[in-house]
């Protein structure tokens, strides 16, 4: 089978699978989970394929567009996807036993969604065109938003839904901008032939562009600062949807793109220090966050930001031991901080208790839960020999040999010591502390949520002590492939006596500290409000609070129901874009008027139009401005006389009368009297506009009579009339002839426009007094 | 003469514009009207006006003689001032019906379309019956 066979084999067993659930009862969760895991088997399987050569696959989607749908998996997508397909097992599994007592329909649709997104991270970390990348990375957005708002009667879950819809949608607009660039620039959407041939990337002068809105695309998906706010909030999604999406894959998408595009981006120094500079600033926010979070839940999430902030800082960084050290960094957290997650909605579930301090002597009860959360905890805080370990041997590597050293082995040092103390806090205190009062516990271990986190714990010291199970199978391609050459990479747990080591050592130290005094700790800061001010939500708050207040303002103005704002928006409108038409580019041409001969009585009838519209436009009488602008008309009557158009004066003047006539009885119906309707102000900003407006069709008349007249139509019609129309008089000709057509149509709108008036005048209509009764 | 017409169309449509802009109906239409000659003097003029004599072929004569109006803008104009003069009969039938159903002539006081649309908007008990 091939990677898209496989993906429509996810998508379809992902729309059947909530069937099966809702109807299979207690079965339904492990049999949901069959299809993640055989998922797992296939990729599981292309282990020694992706070692020697990335397997790729091109699906013709739009070629016009260069759009394709490749799929490439190499060692980096292989390594997710294998993350993606077996955690996505264990919490299958996980959220049935979680969701056992919701009705089938809940169970279902949270199986539905969860299972969708799965395929949608497939899709996302296989797709090797950008474009369609970004279409899989919007799905995962959207799912996001379905999940973190699942318990949607909850108003804060609605909220901090849209939150990370609005923050993750919005990054994806710029992301795609990016997109669009990237592909202007280098003439194709493949990562694969971008990473072959950076230059045309590199050397474009929108380059920082390009960065900008990349960078902006995978901050807010991984949770970077300024954005890194969306994450704790949307902890309010069901548990296993937060270890699955908010914790081991979807937010490390981000971190995906960047580690993907890094070789590309790597020609660039600045871009390194850009993401050293965010990755660090996140780091140091989430640590001082994690040490204020009250609930279970958000001190994982503030420490899985304080891990987002780490990838991004290791990218930045230069070597090829950074990617060393983000491959074991992305898998050992996978493992550990789902476990974590596993154990803390065990936790909750059971007690029904969120709050970390309220929370003690939970080892009796749950003993399986806290060997897991014991062991993820010390792989968490990097102790001997668990994986967690390892790779963070290899990240203070990467920092000291980077050319941002300083910079970076501080902020990793005091960022992994409140690691250390928050994994120590969370492995002793739910379940070996004594609690402050007692609490009601439902039920102890259950198979379906156990299993999952011990599962993954072992793993983990498997990893760390057997590290030569991934190191050649996964760490190696997957570094490779984001490294962009190859190079030897090592990945054991003894490195002997080195400056990494005593690093390590300086950090468990500090660790212990702080979990030692982290009540006081915590208390204090706490206490510090200013820090809300800064590092929540408010910046969220306030732009979208002045956008739904621009809404608001823009309806009150240009909506409020007044027809004369409409109109003036839409004159101003077609004003503006006849001006910018008139000005742009060389400017009007103005026609050379000195040597015409002047017609005096010509210029006597123009007179006379030109004062007619303005006595029109300018008295307050009504009976006046319907003379004037009859006047108007005639004078336009006597133009047409005096320049061989005879059958037009006669229509005009035919049809002016008729104006004045009609008018004339209508007033006879109507108030005479007509009291101001627009104040002293507005007269003067219609008559600015007005003047505006006339102004524009004056130069433009002007350019139209400089331009050279093509007589091609004119002399066609000279030449045809009597041969071909049998007529003598060719306006009379034209119009019934060779543009009976649109005579015809003429005739049908003069008939149409009768009947309508014949309709509205016809019963003689409801009279003001009827309608007040009605 | 070209100035000449030029200003004269932009005096038709200015003040045409200006007029359109009020808030009473009828001062809307004659608005229209302006606007609507500006426009078919436009026309007119954008063919070139120069010649008097009307373009008919002379008996005897096969085609037009070069010095005659031209046509081509003539016709397009007879169409334009039917369809102008149907729209203009057609707004004061609206606006006389308008008068009678809302008793009003200023477009502020007609506002049940609004009403009907806005989210907080009353019961339909404030639309406007217009059958006797």
């Amino acid at each position: 089978m091939d990677l898209s066979t496989i993906l429509l084999v996810a998508l379809a067993g992902s729309v059947v699978a909530p069937f099966v659930v809702a109807r299979a009862g207690v079965l339904g969760g492990p049999l949901a989970a069959v299809l993640p895991a055989a998922l797992f088997a296939w990729f599981f399987a292309q282990i020694g394929a992706v070692g020697t050569a990335p397997i790729v696959e091109v699906v013709p989607w739009v070629p016009s567009l260069g759009i394709d749908l490749t799929f490439r998996l190499d060692g980096f997508s292989l390594l997710f996807a294998l993350l993606i397909t077996g955690i996505g097992t264990l919490v299958t599994l996980y959220a049935a036993s979680y969701m056992a007592e919701k009705p089938a329909f809940v169970r279902a649709q949270f199986l539905f969604y969860i299972l969708l997104f799965m395929t949608a991270m497939l899709a996302t970390v296989t797709a090797d065109n950008l474009v369609a990348l970004f279409v899989f990375w919007e799905m995962t957005s959207l799912l996001s938003f379905l999940l973190v708002g699942f318990q949607s009667e909850d108003a804060k879950a609605r909220k901090a839904a849209l939150q990370s819809l609005l923050v993750t949608a919005s990054g994806g607009l710029a992301l795609l901008a990016g997109i669009i660039l990237i592909g202007v620039e280098a003439g194709t959407f493949s990562i694969a032939a971008l990473v072959a041939n950076p230059a045309p990337v590199l050397d474009s002068p929108l380059f920082p562009l390009i960065v900008a809105c990349v960078l902006i695309g995978a901050f807010t998906k991984s949770a970077q600062f300024p954005f890194h706010f969306w994450l704790p909030n949307a902890m309010k999604a069901p548990t296993p949807a937060s270890a699955y999406l908010h914790s081991a894959t979807m937010v490390k998408l981000g971190v995906y793109l960047l580690a993907r595009l890094d070789p590309v981006f790597a020609g660039a120094p600045w871009v390194g220090a850009t993401l050293v500079f965010f990755g660090g600033l996140t780091m140091l926010i989430a640590a001082v966050q994690a040490l204020r979070a009250i609930e279970l839940k958000a001190v994982l999430a503030y420490s899985t930001v304080a891990s987002l902030g780490t990838l991004v800082m290791l990218i930045g960084l230069d070597g090829p031991v950074s990617s060393v050290a983000v491959v074991g960094l992305i898998l050992a957290h996978a493992l550990y901080k789902a476990t974590l997650f596993f154990c803390a909605g065990i936790v909750i579930h059971a007690t029904h208790e969120t709050r970390l301090r309220a929370l003690g002597g939970l080892a009796k009860l749950l003993p399986f839960t806290a060997a897991a959360t014991v062991l993820a905890s010390f792989s968490m805080a990097g102790l001997p020999p668990f994986i967690g370990f390892i790779s963070k041997e290899y990240l203070f590597e990467a920092k000291l040999e980077s050319s941002l050293d300083t910079v970076a082995v501080t902020i990793g040092v005091l960022v992994n010591a409140v690691m250390v103390a928050i994994a120590g806090v969370l492995a002793l205190r739910p379940f070996f502390g004594r609690p402050k009062k007692a609490f009601h516990v439902e039920h102890g271990e259950q198979p379906g949520m156990t299993v999952g986190p011990l599962l993954l714990a072992v793993v983990g010291v498997t990893f760390g002590l057997v590290p030569s199970l991934v190191a050649y199978a996964l760490i190696e391609p997957a570094a490779i492939a984001i490294h962009g050459a190859p190079f030897d990479v090592s990945f054991k747990l003894w490195h002997g006596f080195t400056p990494m080591l005593a690093l390590s050592g300086l950090v468990v130290a500090l660790g212990a500290v702080l979990a030692w005094f982290w009540d006081p700790i915590h208390l204090a800061m706490r206490r510090r409000r200013a820090f809300d001010e800064v590092f929540l939500d408010r910046g969220y708050d306030l732009v979208l609070g002045r956008t739904l207040a621009l809404a608001r303002w823009s309806t009150n103005v240009l909506q409020n129901g007044d027809l004369r704002v409409y109109a003036a928006v839409v004159s101003a409108t077609v004003t503006g874009l006849l001006a910018y038409g008139l000005l742009a580019g060389e400017g009007p041409v103005l026609p050379a008027i000195a040597g015409e001969p002047v017609r005096p009585y010509l210029l006597v009838v123009c007179a006379l139009i030109v004062a007619g519209c303005l006595v029109a436009a300018a008295v307050p009488s009504l009976v006046s401005a319907i003379v004037a602008v009859g006047l108007s008309g005639y004078g336009l009557a006597l133009v047409f006389l005096l320049n061989g158009g005879p059958d037009l004066a006669l229509t005009q003047f035919s049809v002016e009368t008729l104006f004045v006539v009609i008018v004339m009885a209508v007033l006879l119906k109507l108030p005479i009297v007509a009291r101001s309707s627009r104040t002293t102000g507005e007269r003067w900003m219609d008559g600015a506009l007005a003047a505006a407006f006339a102004a524009c069709i004056l130069v433009a008349t002007l350019w139209i009579a400089a331009k050279p007249f093509n007589p091609e139509l004119t002399e066609y019609f000279a030449a045809t009339a009597v041969p071909e129309g049998f007529g003598r008089n060719v306006v009379n000709v034209i119009l019934v002839d060779f543009r009976a057509l649109d005579t015809f149509g003429e005739i049908a709108v003069v008939a149409f426009a009768a009947l309508g008036a014949w309709a509205l005048l016809r019963s003689g209509g409801g009279s003001r007094r009827a309608s007040k009764g009605a | 003469m070209t100035l000449v017409y030029a200003i004269t169309i932009a005096a038709y449509v200015g003040c045409g514009l200006y007029m359109m802009l009020s808030r009473h109906v009828v001062r809307m239409i004659l608005g229209l009207t302006l606007l609507t000659n500006g426009a078919i003097f436009l026309i007119f003029f954008s063919g070139r006006i120069g010649s008097s004599m009307p373009p008919v072929i002379p008996q005897g004569s096969d085609a037009l003689s070069a010095d005659a109006a031209n046509a081509l803008p003539q016709a397009l104009v007879l169409t334009a001032i039917v369809i102008g003069f149907a729209l203009t009969a057609f707004a004061i039938a609206l606006a006389l019906k308008a008068y009678r159903s809302l008793g009003t002539l200023d477009v502020r006081e007609m506002k049940a379309a609004e009403a009907l649309g806005a989210p907080d908007a009353p019961s339909s008990s404030q639309t406007v019956t217009n059958h006797g």
